[in-house]
């Protein structure tokens, strides 16, 4: 089966004289870089290497949302792939065509930014038509396809207006028609909810739903919000350590994420820290508040990362367990921060459901019913 | 407090229409006058004579047609090659961002009658010394550097995001130019196009120094009825240098409000 997007060992650069300079938060020294790449990489002075050996693939139809902290190279990755930065190695395949080396108006490839970029000086109308009017189809035509996609994202209203006078949600809603207009093999989408208030997000959520049921393209999403990545993706890769992980499923990514790195930055953990001792009936995970089995974990400091309906929660000392002392007690939308502590510097910190009572003060018996555990080196 | 600040307004006013308004005030009236002497507050008489002279006369005919021929081809010229010389510019590094900075400005800068003797010895050596072309050369230089200092700023202010998009959404770089640039840039163009013809229409120095007299333009003939005592004539000459810029200054605003560019 061709893939709508095929991606082979991609390297990003950050910065050069091709584009402004990137700050990435970690270090890039870690990333090898052989003589070859080397070369390439110095026809573009200032640039650096920032991911490195990159491999995913999305069928039509498919989106991958790809999660990573602000700088983490998210952003680059989706400009290497539109063709608007330049690629130092590997190869971008687009329908099994390799699109590497050719410009960005003619990858297939249509790239929406953060912020919705309008034409000003076109209406509503001619903004999204603008990709047919760029192939030269018939103005009717052009306005008739181009009414389909305004209608079906709910914007057909707003034809005569002019950019500027459009709010927030409309806008974003207008530039997703114009990009769908342009029938593209594939979509990529750098945080098009990052700066947009609770209620016009979802609105826009459900319209990239729609728009990745209605168009058949691949699409990739940029984001370091889980929630986002959940709602409109089939699937998830993280990246970190200056590559990407293994595209996953969001439910299998949340429920076993491969590293502790991915674990972190899916901010749905409360990470413990203990030690795996080998034990007759196999290693278990030691942490102030009892013990948890670990089986294939190996024996050394470790951490475990708990979900918060992983975790039961008793008040009170129970049987001959170990009580802990409530010390912090923080609220959350769907859950509760609990800072838990056996002795004055041994203290650890639980997510719970927020219909938990325990409070300050409180003595409390915590068992963990599931944990992924990581060692730590 | 307020009432100071308004009265400081109007004053700024006033002193501001009189250096402005009073010049062409004083050409308008020696146009008109005949036998106006100091102290006399007001002429003997007002004739249209030296109108008529001015504009019926071949050879000052001729040096206004040479003006405007040079004014509007010094202006689509300049416009045309700075427009992609400053993106170019304010596209790549800082370092050539500056250079180009800098040698726009040095046109800009240096004096007249300097850039003129080097511009006359460049012009001479191409066998152009005393014709139309040679002078339209001579002012394109100076016009260049103003329209490439005016492009710079404008790219420099460009919002790269807009070719971005419609890079990926398939518009060649023609095509940009095309549906893009030049739509969204009407209010800069219209102002080089004016700023342009203005750089060359004042021209004396560059004009005298190239076209070594061979080539009479407005400025030239003014200078001259002026130094032969003809100061009526010499102050129509005067208000038809000055018409053009304030048309143009016009055309220029006119053109600037139909747009809803948006740059920055």
């Amino acid at each position: 089966m061709t893939l709508a997007l095929d991606v082979r060992d991609l390297h990003v650069l950050f910065g050069g004289s091709s584009a402004p300079p990137r700050i990435a938060q970690h270090s890039v020294s870690a990333l090898l870089v052989d003589s070859v790449c080397e070369q390439e990489m110095a026809r573009f002075p200032g640039a650096r290497l920032g991911l490195a050996g990159l491999s995913f693939a999305v069928a039509a139809g498919d989106c991958l949302a790809v999660l990573g902290v602000s700088g983490s190279g998210k952003s680059s990755l989706l400009r290497t792939l539109a063709g608007l930065q330049p690629t130092v190695r590997g190869t971008v395949l687009v329908n099994g065509q390799d699109v590497s080396a050719f410009p960005a108006e003619h990858r297939g490839i249509v790239y929406l930014h953060q912020e919705p970029v309008l034409f000003p000086h076109l209406s509503v109308l001619d903004n999204v038509m603008f990709p047919l009017t760029v192939r030269g189809v018939a103005r009717r035509t052009a306005q008739q396809r181009a009414f389909d996609w305004m209608k079906r994202l709910y914007v057909s209203e707003l034809a005569g207006f002019a950019p500027q006078s459009l709010s927030g949600g409309q806008r974003h809603r207008v530039a997703l028609a114009r990009a769908l207009c342009a029938d593209p093999a594939v979509l990529l989408l750098d945080e098009p909810l990052a700066a947009l208030d609770p209620a016009v997000r979802a609105d826009i959520r459900e319209a990239l739903q729609l728009a990745r049921e209605a168009s058949g393209a691949a699409m990739v999403l940029v984001t370091h919000d889980l929630d986002d990545a959940l709602a409109i993706a089939t699937h998830i890769a993280a990246v970190t350590r200056y590559s990407l992980t293994a595209a996953a499923t969001p439910g299998s990514l949340l429920h076993t994420p491969p590293d502790l790195e991915t674990a972190k930055l899916l901010g749905v953990y409360a990470e413990i820290q203990g030690t795996v001792v080998d034990a007759a009936g196999g290693p278990a995970f030691h942490w102030i508040g009892g013990a948890v089995p670990a089986p294939g974990a190996a024996a050394g400091s470790a951490v475990a990362c708990v979900r918060s309906y992983e975790v039961e929660l008793m008040r009170g000392r129970v049987d001959d367990g170990q009580a802990l002392l409530v010390v912090e007690r923080k609220e959350r939308a769907h859950e509760v921060l609990l800072t838990v502590q056996r002795a004055h510097d041994l203290c650890a910190v639980v997510r719970v459901g927020n219909g938990v009572a325990a409070a300050v003060g409180d003595e409390v018996q915590v068992s963990i019913t599931n944990a992924r555990i990581f060692s730590i080196r | 407090m307020n009432r100071a600040l308004s009265r400081s307004r109007v004053a700024t006013f006033v002193v501001l229409t009189l250096f402005s308004v009073a010049p062409l005030l004083m050409l308008v009236m020696t146009s008109l006058a005949r036998g106006w002497f100091y102290p006399a507050v007001a002429p003997d008489a007002i004739d249209f004579s030296a109108w008529q002279d001015v504009f019926t006369d071949e050879t000052h005919r001729g040096a206004l047609i040479n003006s405007l021929v040079l004014g509007a081809a010094t202006a689509v010229i300049a416009t045309a090659l700075a427009l992609p010389l400053g993106r170019l510019a304010a596209l790549s590094t800082r370092a050539v961002r500056r250079t180009v900075a800098l040698l726009a400005f040095a046109a800009v800068a240096l004096p007249p009658v300097a850039l003129g003797i080097g511009l006359q010895l460049s012009v001479l050596a191409l066998g152009l010394g005393g014709s139309l072309f040679g002078i339209l050369l001579a002012h394109l230089v100076p016009a260049l550097g103003y329209l490439t200092l005016v492009f710079l700023g404008v790219f420099t202010r460009w919002d790269p995001r807009l070719d971005e998009a419609a890079a990926t959404l398939g518009a060649s770089d023609l095509v940009r130019w095309k549906l893009l640039l030049l739509p969204l840039l009407r209010r800069p163009i219209a102002e080089a196009l004016a700023l342009g013809f203005l750089v060359s229409w004042s021209q004396v120095a560059l004009t005298l120094l190239v076209g070594g007299g061979a080539v009479r333009t407005l400025p030239l003939d003014v200078l001259a009825m002026l130094q032969s005592g003809q100061d009526q004539r010499a102050a129509v000459g005067a208000l038809a240098l000055a018409f053009p810029a304030l048309i143009v200054l016009a055309i220029a605003g006119a053109a600037a409000r139909n747009t809803s560019a948006v740059v920055a």
